[in-house]
């Protein structure tokens, strides 16, 4: 009988474990809000994103791979731009003329943010980057989707999202 | 016999690693936090116009050269260049020649006989703190057989040294 009467409860708690783990992160969560300001001195909020497919990008001028991620970006947000798929690149760039420089060079036209101070970047710390570049496919509901996915599979990616 | 090992009160306060591998050390922040984690470590900072992290020493605590290799290495990186700047009082120092700074025992080579005072840099070029071509050219600087090993061994006991003594291998 005492069985019987725990056992809902597990399963209860079972559930609520099941769906914590299966949560996505969200935008729209207070821990992962990104609000900063772009070349001009304009903040741009990550959030403010939402209902459209987003790639979040980590990166900085010196970081030769997150150059050469960049002439790959721009064919493809060359592509979906006008679809509803926007890019919101954060540099960790301590020198913010250097990461100017890095824009008009590698003909960026997405948002271009900037959080100085490299690994100490509030932004970095709070999406837990190790790595530059690393990058997150956000949905329009503004759950990421995916991690550093492949030039391949980002491409399709945003194709089957921008369905949704 | 004279002996030239001169216990010296001098105190490593910072230094500057430079880290090699296969992938862009300065993007990843695994060696910034494996140096965090070192005991002695004050503050990290990364010097990305060196491509370098300046590092900062705590106050009166010994600094263990070796710690600083592992740290790198334990990241999945190795050490290309490391500069250790200490504060230095009236240090004698001649070339090929040991001498004692704080309680580790280091090995001039490629440098004139001079004294050190205030603050002074030093570069480390034992094996695996430098390119391998590189040490070569160092090791080429003397012919004691510490600077393969880094330990002092036969040829350098004669100084007062203990055979098993860690000795790095430095240049200014």
């Amino acid at each position: 009988m005492r069985f019987k009467k725990i056992t809902p409860v597990v399963a209860l708690l079972f559930v609520a474990f099941f769906s914590h783990a299966q949560q996505k992160a969200n935008i729209a969560d207070p821990r992962l809000h990104i609000n900063l300001p772009d070349a001009k001195g304009d903040s741009i909020a990550l959030s403010s994103l939402k209902g459209k497919v987003v790639l979040l990008d980590f990166w900085a001028s010196w970081c030769m791979p997150c150059r050469a991620a960049n002439k790959k970006l721009v064919k493809i947000y060359d592509k979906y731009k006008n679809q509803g798929f926007e890019i919101y690149s954060v540099s960790v760039d301590d020198e913010k003329r250097d990461w100017v420089k890095a824009i008009e060079k590698d003909k960026i036209t997405w948002l271009q943010v900037n959080d100085p101070s490299t690994w100490g970047a509030k932004s970095a710390v709070n999406w837990n980057i190790s790595v530059l570049p690393t990058t997150f496919l956000i949905n329009k509901k503004g759950d990421v989707v995916a991690i550093d996915p492949a030039e391949k599979k980002l491409e399709t990616t945003i194709k089957d999202l921008l369905q949704e | 016999m004279v002996s030239v090992v001169i216990s010296s009160p001098a105190q490593f306060t910072k230094a500057s690693l430079q880290a090699t591998g296969l992938t862009c050390a300065m993007c990843s922040n695994a060696i910034n936090k494996a140096l965090l984690q070192v005991p002695f470590i004050e503050s990290v900072k990364s010097d990305i116009k060196n491509s370098a992290f300046n590092i900062v020493f705590k106050q009166g605590q010994n600094v263990e050269i070796d710690a600083l290799r592992k740290a790198v290495e334990d990241a999945g990186f190795s050490v290309g260049n490391l500069k250790m700047t200490g504060n230095f009082q009236e240090l004698k120092i001649e070339n090929d020649k040991h001498i004692e700074i704080g309680k580790e025992i280091f090995h001039f080579l490629n440098v004139t006989e001079q004294v050190l005072n205030g603050e002074q840099t030093i570069m480390v070029v034992d094996r695996n703190f430098l390119t391998a071509k590189q040490f070569k050219k160092f090791s080429s600087a003397s012919k004691m057989s510490c600077v393969q090993t880094g330990k002092a061994a036969s040829c350098c006991v004669k100084d007062g040294i203990a055979a098993d003594a860690r000795v790095y291998h430095v240049t200014i």
